[in-house]
C-alpha cells in the first residue's frame, strides 16, 4: 500500500508525521539539471532503470523543513514527443500519480530553445515551477531577465538558480512547499495560460473542436491522465503513442477521421506539414514571451575571441582537431592505466602478504581457506585491484570530458568515418572512452537514440582494446617482440571493428539515423559536481558488477579444487592446441581472462614462474602474436557482458559473446597458421 | 497570433529567383539564413523542428567538419551539430552576397 495520496489534492501523510512531496526534475541535456540534483540529493542518489526500459531513472531525496522530498531526476529532452524513448519515458512518468511537481530547469543562455519544452510541459497541467540556470553568465554578458513579469506571464514560480554556486537551490523547495501547502484542502486548478500559449485562430479552433469531443464522447480517455488539450495537440501531430491510446477506445472513427481532416486543413492553409507548422507556433509564442521580459543593457564589445571560442576552433580544426583527438585516448588510456597499474599492485601486494599470515595461522590447503580466503576474498581483492582501480580514475575522467564540453567536438571531427562502420559521429564517444575501460563505455551506448544504434555502438565498443587488454599485449609481444608488433595487432583489431560494423549494419534492419547533436560552449569543469558523479557512477558499480565477479572468483576456486582443471584443459585442447597452436594449459588462462582481462597474462607469467622458465621460452614468438590477438577479440570481460545485457538484452549480450569467441577463435587460428607457414618457407 | 505569422510567410513570391534557394551544404557561411523547406523523413524531421529549424525560422552556419563531414550550425542561439546526409535537405534562402567559399 502507498502512502501516497491522488493527484491533485494534497494530504499530509498517514503513514508518519512527514509530509511527502514527490518531484521530477525535467529540462534540456546540459542545462545543470543534474548539479542542482547532486545538491538536493547529494549521497542518497541512486541509478536504476525505468522498469522494462533501458532508460536511465536517478533517484534521491531529502528531508527540507518538515517535508521529505522524494525527487526523480528524469533525462534530458528536448520535448515531448515520440522521438526518443527518453522523451516517452518522462512524458508518461509525469502524468502519472507520482509527481506532485514539475521542477523545470532552463538555461538562460539559451532561453528560447529550452521553453520550447517548457511549451511542452505546461500542457501537462502539473503544478510547475521554473528554475532559470546559469543566470551569472547571463549577467556576464548584460543581459537581464525580469522576474516579476516571467512569474507574471507564466502564473508560476520562476526563480533565477546558479547551480554551480548553489544559490537559488533550496528556495526551489520552499516555493515547491508554499504551491503544496496551498492547495492543500481544495482541488488544485493549474493556471490559465492561453495568454501566452494559444495558437492561431485556425489551429485552436480546430483544438477546440477536438477536446469537446473527447471530454463529451471519450470521458475514458481520461483515465491516462492526459490533460485533453494535450491530447489534441499530440493528434495533430501524429503522435505515435498517443494515436495508440487513442485507437485502443471503441467508436473511435469519428474523432480520427476529425483529426486526419483537421490536419489536411491546415496543412493546405499554410503549405507546410502539421508539425512543422505547430513547432513554428511554439516558437512564435515563445518569441513573443521572451521579448517582454529581456532586457540587453549594452552590447558587449566582442574585442577578442573568448577562450572557449579559440578552443572550440582548435578542437574540431582539420588538422589540430585530430591530433587532439588522438592524445585525448592515448591521454585516457595512460592515466587510467598508470593509476589502475599503481594502485592495483599496492593492492595485490598487500593481499599477498596478508595471505601468508592466512596460510601459516590456518594452513593453505584446509577446504574452507580455500573457498572464503581464495575464492571469494580473493575474488573480491582481484576485483577491487583488477577492475575497480582502473574504473574510478576512468569515471573521473569521462566527467571531465563530459563536463567540459569535449565529446561533441570528437563527434564532429569522427562522424564521416562513423559512417564507415555503419553509425553516426556519436559512437566515437564510448569508442574513446572503451580505450580506458569497456565497462562504463558501454554503458556510456545509451546516448544513442535508437535502439538499432545502441546494439551496433555497444558490440563495437566491447571489441575496443581496454586498458587492461593492452596491458597483456604490451607485456607480452611489446616486451618480447618489439612495438611494431603490438601495432600490427591494433590494427589488426581496429580491422576487426570495421568488419563486424560493417557486418552489423548489414544485417540489422533499418538505416543509421543522422546526426543531429547539441554542442554547448566549453566552460570550466565543476570538480565538485564531477568528485560527486564519479563517486556515484562507482558506486553504482560497486553495488552491481562486484558480487558477481566474487562470485564468478568463488566458483572458478571452487573448480581448482575439485581438479576440474585436468579435464578443461583436455576439453579445450582441440581449439587450444590444435587450431591456436597453444600449450593446452592457456584455456585455462583465457577462462580467466574472462572476469580480467589481464589474469590471462598473470597467470601465464606466474605459471612460467613456477615451471622456472621464461616466458619467451614457454611461448614461442608465434604463440605469443595468437596468444595476445585472441585475449584481445575473445570475449568481453565478464562485467562488460552484464552491462551490454542491461543495455540491451540478455540474448543480444549471448549473441556477441558468441560473435566475438568465433571471430577471436577464427582469426587466432588463421594468424597462426599463416605465420607457421611463413615461418615455414623462410 | 496569426499576424506574427504573416512575418514568417515563406512562400516564395513569383518574382523571386530560384537560385538564391540552396541546400545548407552549398550555402556559405557566417551569414543568417532563412530555412524554406525540411525534406528528411518524420523522424528527423519532428526533431529539427523541435529544435527550431523550420520553415521560416532563421539560422546560421558556422562551421563544416573536414572531409566533408557534418556541419555545424546556429540555431535560436545554440550551436546545433547535423550530419551531412541531413543538412543536404534543408533548403534555406540566402542573400545574394552568400557564396559557399
Amino acid at each position: 500500500m502507498s502512502c501516497h495520496t491522488p493527484k491533485n489534492s494534497y494530504k499530509k501523510d498517514e503513514c508518519n508525521s512527514k509530509a511527502i512531496i514527490n518531484i521530477a526534475l525535467a529540462g534540456n541535456p546540459n542545462v545543470g539539471k543534474s548539479v542542482i540534483f547532486n545538491q538536493l540529493t547529494g549521497l542518497s542518489q541512486t541509478i536504476g532503470n525505468w522498469p522494462g526500459k533501458t532508460v536511465e531513472k536517478l533517484e534521491g531525496h531529502l528531508d527540507f523543513l518538515g517535508y521529505h522530498f522524494n525527487i526523480v531526476d528524469l533525462p534530458g529532452i528536448y520535448s515531448l514527443s515520440t522521438y526518443s524513448l527518453e522523451e516517452i519515458v518522462s512524458r508518461e512518468y509525469i502524468v502519472s500519480e507520482n509527481v506532485d511537481l514539475i521542477i523545470n530547469v532552463i538555461d538562460a543562455t539559451n532561453l528560447e530553445r529550452n521553453l520550447f519544452l517548457t511549451f511542452q510541459l505546461l500542457e501537462l497541467k502539473v503544478p510547475m515551477i521554473l528554475a532559470i540556470n546559469q543566470m551569472d553568465i547571463l549577467r556576464k554578458r548584460n543581459i537581464e531577465l525580469d522576474f516579476n513579469d516571467l512569474e507574471r506571464l507564466f502564473k508560476l514560480p520562476v526563480l533565477p538558480v546558479v547551480a554551480v554556486h548553489g544559490t537559488g537551490v533550496h528556495e526551489l523547495l520552499e516555493r515547491g512547499i508554499e504551491i503544496i501547502e496551498s492547495f492543500k484542502d481544495i482541488d488544485y486548478k493549474f493556471p490559465d495560460l492561453t495568454d501566452i500559449s494559444s495558437f492561431g485562430k485556425e489551429i485552436e479552433t480546430k483544438l477546440q473542436i477536438l477536446i469537446s469531443e473527447i471530454n463529451n464522447n471519450y470521458p475514458h480517455v481520461m483515465d491516462y491522465n492526459y490533460p485533453a488539450r494535450f491530447l489534441a495537440i499530440k493528434m495533430l501531430e501524429k503522435d505515435e503513442e498517443i494515436l495508440k491510446l487513442i485507437n485502443s477506445i471503441e467508436n473511435v472513427e469519428p474523432l480520427l477521421a476529425k483529426t486526419n481532416q483537421f490536419i489536411n486543413d491546415l496543412e493546405d492553409y499554410h503549405g507546410e506539414d502539421i508539425n512543422s507548422i505547430i513547432s513554428s507556433e511554439i516558437y512564435n509564442n515563445i518569441h513573443q514571451l521572451v521579448e517582454k521580459v529581456i532586457t540587453i543593457k549594452k552590447k558587449k564589445e566582442m574585442k577578442r575571441r573568448s577562450f572557449a571560442d579559440k578552443m572550440d576552433h582548435l578542437t574540431t580544426h582539420s588538422f589540430w582537431g585530430y591530433i587532439i583527438l588522438f592524445l585525448v585516448i592515448f591521454g585516457i588510456y595512460s592515466f587510467t592505466s598508470a593509476i589502475g597499474n599503481f594502485l592495483g599492485t599496492v593492492i595485490d601486494d598487500v593481499f599477498s602478504l596478508w595471505t601468508e599470515s592466512i596460510y601459516l595461522s590456518f594452513g593453505e590447503e584446509t577446504l574452507l581457506v580455500k573457498i572464503v580466503w581464495d575464492g571469494a576474498v580473493g575474488g573480491f581483492v582481484g576485483a577491487v585491484a583488477g577492475v575497480l582501480v582502473y574504473v574510478i580514475p576512468f569515471f573521473f575522467t569521462i566527467e571531465i570530458l563530459q563536463d567540459s564540453g569535449y565529446l561533441p567536438r570528437a563527434a564532429f571531427l569522427m562522424d564521416k568515418i562513423m559512417h564507415v562502420l555503419g553509425v553516426h559521429g556519436k559512437t566515437i564517444i564510448p569508442m574513446i572512452l572503451g580505450f580506458g575501460c569497456n565497462v562504463p563505455a558501454c554503458a556510456g551506448c545509451r546516448i544513442m537514440e535508437t535502439k538499432r544504434e545502441k546494439k551496433i555502438s555497444i558490440a563495437l565498443t566491447s571489441l575496443i582494446p581496454c586498458a587492461a587488454v593492452m596491458t597483456v599485449v604490451f607485456g607480452l609481444v611489446g616486451r618480447y617482440l618489439g612495438l611494431g608488433w603490438v601495432l600490427l595487432l591494433f590494427f589488426i583489431n581496429l580491422l576487426v571493428i570495421l568488419i563486424v560494423g560493417k557486418i552489423l549494419n548489414k544485417t540489422m534492419p533499418g538505416t543509421c539515423t543522422e546526426l543531429i547533436m547539441e554542442m554547448h560552449e566549453y566552460r570550466k569543469p565543476n570538480y565538485k559536481v564531477i568528485f560527486k558523479q564519479t563517486w556515484l557512477r562507482s558506486k553504482e558499480f560497486i553495488f552491481k558488477a562486484l558480487p558477481i565477479i566474487i562470485l564468478f572468483g568463488v566458483s572458478l576456486e571452487v573448480i581448482l579444487i575439485f581438479n576440474i582443471l585436468e579435464p578443461i584443459n583436455v576439453i579445450l585442447s582441440p581449439i587450444t592446441f590444435f587450431w591456436l597452436g597453444l600449450p593446452a594449459i592457456t584455456g585455462v588462462f583465457l577462462i580467466y581472462g574472462i572476469i580480467r582481462k589481464e589474469l590471462t597474462l598473470v597467470l601465464l607469467a606466474l605459471f612460467a614462474e613456477n615451471l622456472d622458465i621464461a616466458i619467451n621460452v614457454f611461448l614461442s614468438p608465434i604463440q605469443m602474436i595468437t596468444f595476445s590477438l585472441v585475449t584481445m577479440l575473445y570475449i568481453p570481460c565478464f562485467a562488460t557482458i552484464i552491462i551490454i545485457a542491461k543495455q540491451t538484452s540478455w540474448k543480444y549480450a549471448i549473441q556477441i559473446t558468441l560473435l566475438e569467441i568465433s571471430l577471436a577463435l577464427l582469426i587466432g587460428g588463421i594468424i597462426n597458421f599463416s605465420l607457421v607457414f611463413i615461418a615455414g618457407i623462410l | 497570433m496569426s499576424a506574427m505569422r504573416a512575418n514568417h510567410r515563406h512562400r516564395r513570391s513569383k518574382s523571386e529567383p530560384v537560385s538564391l534557394i540552396k541546400c545548407l551544404t552549398e550555402c556559405g557561411r557566417g551569414e543568417d539564413v532563412e530555412v524554406v523547406s525540411v525534406n528528411a523523413g518524420f523522424n528527423a524531421q519532428r526533431r529539427l523542428y523541435n529544435l527550431g529549424i523550420y520553415p521560416g525560422s532563421v539560422i546560421r552556419k558556422k562551421k563544416d567538419a573536414p572531409f566533408r563531414g557534418p556541419l555545424q550550425i546556429i540555431v535560436k542561439g545554440t550551436n546545433i551539430v547535423l550530419g551531412r546526409g541531413l543538412a543536404s535537405k534543408i533548403y534555406v534562402r540566402c542573400g545574394e552576397s552568400c557564396t559557399f567559399d
